[in-house]
């Protein structure tokens, strides 16, 4: 027993230093997707973004600070044609990894009549935040975020209308539209 | 003695060389020559061949590098597109919910 909880232990023990794992059955679901979003950029990767990002340019400037403390973005986003293209077990291995003590859940949002489910984690390393997981789950799409390394998530908000990025209206929708 | 100094006489006396010898040498030394001036030409050939291909990698280095770049530029705008556009509709739905209450 001793043993089998010390095997678990070092083949877990990484996924903590690296943030959340996204199991690989997940690219089985891009074959059924209609829109696929997959991105997968390890520390390597951001550190050849960053060179190409201009210092002199202030939306440039502002994405090489953000990601200066990054070890890895990984993003999967399936859009589909009908629901039920995906299972609950589908997303239950990401969550698993999210129900341990480094994380911590931060937003949940349910709704009955939708089906829709949002929730937002953060991982605290010493006191800081460590790493940020966003968990979309919709009849028709799912989205699994996971940025691991130091990240501020009001900096990452105000990328909203820089860097290609499109600026969204946070304020409350409704029935023509947005607030005013 | 006398001998002696016969055969020594015979010994240090000038000697006319044939003919051919000068010929001989100097044919010599412009073989050389043209050797030399040939294998300087064959080196400072490969030596330009050599430069040519190590600017040809270095410049094919610094386009698959850029293309590289780019590319991770592109994904990381992509990532960070995604990311941005889901919190904010959280926030958004987040929002809503508080303002009914």
């Amino acid at each position: 027993m001793i043993k089998f909880a010390f095997i678990t232990w070092i083949a877990l023990a990484p996924l903590g230093a690296q943030g959340i794992k996204l199991p690989s059955n997940l690219d089985r679901l891009a074959a059924k997707a209609t829109d696929v979003v997959d991105v997968t950029m390890d520390a390597n990767l951001l550190q050849l973004a960053a060179r190409f990002l201009s210092d002199k340019d202030t939306d440039e400037a502002q994405v090489k600070k953000l990601i200066g403390g990054l070890r890895g973005i990984y993003v999967r986003s399936f859009e589909f044609e009908k629901p039920g293209e995906y299972q609950d077990s589908d997303v239950e291995p990401v969550r698993a990894q999210l129900h341990t003590p480094a994380w911590s859940r931060i937003v949940g949002v349910r709704s009955q009549k939708s089906g829709d489910n949002s929730e937002v984690y953060l991982k605290t390393e010493n006191g800081k935040i460590g790493g940020l997981a966003i968990l979309v789950t919709q009849p028709k799409q799912l989205t699994i975020v996971s940025i691991d390394g130091t990240i501020d998530p009001d900096q990452l908000h105000e990328l909203g209308g820089h860097f290609g990025i499109p600026k969204v209206d946070t304020r409350k929708e409704t029935g023509h539209g947005k607030d005013e | 003695m006398e001998d002696f100094e016969q055969e020594l006489k015979y010994a240090l006396a000038r000697k006319e060389q044939p003919p051919s010898l000068e010929a001989k040498v100097f044919a010599s030394i412009a073989r050389d020559a043209s050797a030399r001036k040939l294998s300087w030409r064959w080196e400072a050939l490969a030596a330009s061949v050599i430069l040519v291909a190590g600017l040809g990698a270095q410049h094919a280095h610094a386009v698959r590098e850029r293309v590289a770049g780019e590319a991770a530029k592109a994904h990381l705008r992509l990532a960070l597109q995604v990311t941005v556009t889901e919190l904010s509709k959280i926030q958004r739905t987040v929002r809503a919910s508080t303002e009914d209450e």
